[in-house]
């Protein structure tokens, strides 16, 4: 038993390693002095230097903070209203928005942007920050409804059913009961809808116009232009800091679904 | 009151239904549409009903060569995310126990919720001639030839298989953990040996969360042109990277509109047939 | 305290009827039992009661008044459900408070009716906990409290007892009854566990499929079964199976098939009718072969018998017996010294009046 006890954790800190030892290469190349990467390795902070001093790099990182908001905003909010007509009032209507949830899941994301770029660039809504803000929120919804969805499956009407006998209207029910109760998950849903906007590289690359772009749109420029430790630099802010935010989080939500 | 309730059913659900027709449906019926145009209909150009589109894809070798390249691609790597996750997965659901658990399951998650592209290019540092790779090798082997593999076919495997591993894990581990300790010493307890177990009990009823697993890798691998441009190079040329080519470089909408609905075609073709195989089968979780 | 009319009413699934023309009256102040198997309508009926399922057709009023199209926040009810739907981000006091609250009583009247509440269902002092950290037993108060602060007119219960275990089960019943009483609300109870509706019902009513099968007293529906699914619901019995002989002096006669002739003091149709007849296994008195029949005589019922399995269950021994006509089963209190093992040969007899004659 102890035998298979070691070979559990030594594949366990294989697996690790081969999840962590190309991040942390990077980010140890943000601080190499060489910009080809040359060793041996000098520390070194001038990329994060100039990477203070890129005013692209910086319009796009807000762009993709603002962008990434807004969409949280929107796609919880009305994804949360779907579940809840989803899971609460059943009706006909309702498949047919089951099968739509299916497409951003099922379908490359490739696909959808081009689809996308096309749809929108004939139907006059045109590419931009706006278009970008539609496909990341299509994105999100299907995992902000199947997450709260989850959530209030979990609980069941009973809830809700107890609360009107005990003389609450709709809204108050809604309010005292349902949201606080679906809250985690509604929170949960949100943190993924910020993940994948703010990650989101495919759709964004396509409906960029010149001139407008979000972080990930321009790393991949960069990467594509040669290498740059400036990429380094900022690749390890952003992991840095979405390692950060998520195992905050995660000390408040378990991650198993349990209550 | 009946009625009402009905409408404030259908309220919650028109937002999101409305954004779903903007964004998904009505796109992806112009796409089609765009498919059966003989060109890109700019300025007074006008564009005519055509197969042309189509019929380039059975005409011409190289199309036929990099969708058959694309599946191979979405093969390996599921391949490969089966054979280090569900494994994984299986150790974590059974062999860990409590905060250690809690702690590998958080780190496997962490770095899947930071952005893809950043990870793959984190990879391009390791794999490059005179990388991390080629270093480690010749401080070990003074004098060793390289080894370093960026911009060839295995390199977009690996990144590939790094990014998408952690769905694997996830998805095996929840269906691994709600197998019931009790199902498990039954079959013991019945005179099933360690691998009988696996086989008969442990086996089939995580087969929905590697199957899951499997369908999550495959789809977006398969589409993948991003990850086949940095790590491949040259190499990298998946029918994905010819669809982004048509929109950002050669401008040829129609075709890139084709191949897309071929690709489409392609992958829910694999799942159709594999469905029925499948369907008795998770029948049981 | 009210009264609540069901009349008529009836609700439909599709094809199936879960309520068939049902009419029921709970007088103020009752303890009233829904009775019957899953599937026969008892739920539904509550279920409509509180406004969660629309009736097709019929008519509920409460103190005469039709409350069919009044939303369930407005019907005034107060509701106990079975897993007690306790809700988990507040604590008990403000579980409790909550059909105040949301009816905008005062803060300082809220904390005077929950704190005397908490007092009547022997909960003082655990206002602050959450639900969680309570026990099965002590949820189900909770519940109950928060049901009845706000001095609903009616009381639902919906299998309220049906996650405690045995004995809790027990203790609650008798406390359950005793706040229903106290506070005098007409209670509607909903479960499918005979004993619990025996102890707690003013009356009760049986269902099946859809129908009310009979209503009255819970010993008047036990002792004198409407019909075969009544009686068998509603504890185990005998049947036997015959045509009617009619009258014979003041006592009725029926002919078993194998020619036995059973009296009942119960009215019979005419005779050569076929007839299915019900005996209660405690009314059935047990003897050895050789020993007398020591009653009243001539108008006793006697069979001879063998037992096949005697089933000991401490308190009391249930003998599985089979006689000519039929099966029987005997339930005899461990009083006598004597028990019967199984091949013996033995007697069973019962008084006219304990045979029931059942509805075809």
């Amino acid at each position: 038993m102890l035998k298979i006890r070691n070979f559990s954790y030594g594949y366990l800190i294989c697996l690790l390693a081969f999840i962590y030892v190309p991040i942390f290469v990077m980010m140890a190349m943000g601080f190499n002095e060489s910009s080809d990467y040359e060793l041996p390795f000098r520390f070194s902070l001038i990329w994060y230097q100039q990477l203070a001093g890129n005013d692209v790099l910086w319009r796009a990182g807000s762009n993709s903070v603002v962008l990434a908001v807004a969409s949280t905003m929107v796609a919880t909010v009305i994804g949360t209203m779907a579940a809840l007509a989803m899971a609460r009032h059943r009706m006909r209507g309702h498949a047919i928005l089951q099968i739509l949830l299916f497409p951003p899941m099922a379908v490359p994301w490739l696909i959808l942007a081009t689809s996308m770029l096309i749809f929108f660039y004939y139907s006059g809504i045109g590419r931009g920050l706006h278009a970008m803000l539609l496909a990341h929120v299509a994105l999100s919804l299907p995992y902000v409804i199947i997450v709260v969805g989850a959530r209030l499956q979990s609980f069941g009407a009973d809830l809700e059913d107890a609360s009107a006998t005990l003389g609450a209207n709709p809204w108050q029910t809604f309010s005292r009961v349902t949201l606080p109760v679906i809250a985690p998950g509604v929170a949960a849903a949100g943190l993924f809808a910020f993940g994948i906007s703010f990650d989101q590289f495919v759709t964004s690359y396509f409906l960029a116009p010149p001139g407008v772009t979000t972080l990930p749109v321009e790393i991949y420029a960069s990467i594509r232009k040669g290498f740059t430790p400036e990429i380094n630099a900022i690749s390890t802010i952003i992991i840095v800091g979405s390692m950060l935010l998520l195992a905050i989080v995660s000390k408040f939500y378990q991650f198993g679904g349990s209550k | 009151m009946k009625l009402k309730r009905e409408w404030i059913g259908y309220g919650l659900t028109v937002p999101a239904f409305v954004w779903l027709c903007i964004t998904v449906v009505l796109p992806l019926m112009m796409m089609f549409y765009f498919s059966f145009m003989s060109r890109m209909p700019i300025g007074n150009a006008a564009a005519t009903f055509s197969l042309k589109q189509y019929a380039s894809f059975f005409q011409r070798d190289f199309y036929r060569f990099l969708t058959w390249r694309s599946i191979m691609l979405g093969v390996h790597v599921t391949f490969f995310c089966v054979l280090i996750g569900y494994p994984a997965a299986l150790v974590l659901a059974r062999a860990v126990k409590g905060r250690w658990r809690d702690a590998i399951l958080l780190l496997v998650v962490l770095p899947f919720w930071s952005n893809a592209l950043i990870r793959i290019f984190a990879w391009t540092m390791v794999l490059r001639t005179d990388g991390l790779m080629d270093q480690a090798l010749h401080f070990l082997l003074p004098g060793a030839p390289s080894i370093g593999v960026l911009y060839s076919y295995p390199a977009v495997v690996i990144g590939l298989v790094h990014s998408f591993v952690p769905y694997m894990i996830l998805t095996c581990y929840v269906s691994l953990q709600a197998i019931d300790d009790s199902l498990i010493e039954a079959g013991q307890s019945l005179g099933g040996s360690g691998l009988t177990v696996f086989r008969r009990i442990i086996l089939p009823l995580s087969l929905p969360g590697l199957l899951v697993g499997v369908v999550l890798i495959f789809i977006p691998v398969v589409g993948s042109f991003m990850e086949p441009r940095i790590l491949g190079g040259r190499e990298g040329i998946m029918l994905g990277t010819v669809i982004e080519d048509q929109f950002t470089e050669v401008f040829n909408w129609p075709l890139g509109a084709a191949l897309s609905f071929i690709l489409l075609g392609v992958v829910a073709i694999i799942f159709a047939a594999a469905y029925p195989l499948l369907k008795n089968r998770l029948k049981v979780a | 305290m009210s009264s609540v009319d069901i009349r008529q009413v009836t609700k439909t699934y599709g094809d199936v009827h879960a309520l068939d023309k049902v009419s029921l009256t709970f007088a103020e102040g009752e303890f009233f039992g829904l009775l019957g198997p899953s599937g026969s309508g008892k739920t539904t009926l509550l279920r409509s009661i509180a406004g969660f399922v629309n009736p097709t057709g019929g008519q509920i009023l409460v103190d005469g008044t039709d409350i069919s199209h009044i939303p369930t926040h407005k019907r005034d009810i107060g509701m106990v459900f079975q897993n007690y739907a306790l809700f988990p981000h507040m604590a008990v006091f403000d579980n409790i408070a909550y059909p105040l609250a949301v009816r905008r009583v005062a803060s300082a009247e809220i904390n005077l009716r929950v704190n005397k509440i908490l007092e009547l269902v022997q909960l003082g002092g655990y206002g602050s906990r959450r639900p969680r950290e309570l026990s099965g037993g002590q949820q189900q108060r909770v519940a109950l409290a928060r049901a009845l602060v706000s001095r609903p007119r009616v009381l639902l219960l919906d299998e309220p007892l049906g996650a405690l275990d045995k004995n809790l089960r027990q203790q609650m019943q008798i406390e359950l009854r005793q706040i229903q009483r106290e506070v005098g609300i007409t209670t509607i109870l909903v479960t499918h566990d005979q004993e619990e509706a025996l102890t707690l019902s003013d009356r009760i009513a049986i269902f099946r499929k859809g129908e009310v099968v009979q209503v009255g007293r819970p010993d008047d529906v036990y002792e004198n079964p409407r019909d075969a699914f009544a009686a068998e619901f509603f504890g185990s019995t005998n049947f036997l199976k015959g045509k009617s002989l009619g009258k014979q002096g003041v006592l009725g006669a029926v002919e078993l098939s194998d020619g036995t002739r059973i009296l009942t003091s119960y009215a019979l149709p005419s005779s050569g009718s076929p007839i299915t007849l019900t005996v209660r296994p405690e009314k059935v008195l047990i003897q050895g072969e050789g020993q007398a029949v020591t009653d009243q005589g001539t108008s006793l019922n006697v069979l001879s018998a063998t037992v096949i399995q005697p089933v000991y269950m401490g308190a009391s021994v249930t003998y599985q017996l089979s006689t000519s006509p039929a099966d029987f089963s005997v339930f005899q209190q461990n009083r006598e010294a004597k028990r019967f093992e199984a091949g013996a040969s033995v007697k069973i007899s019962w008084l006219p009046q304990h045979t029931v004659v059942l509805d075809a």
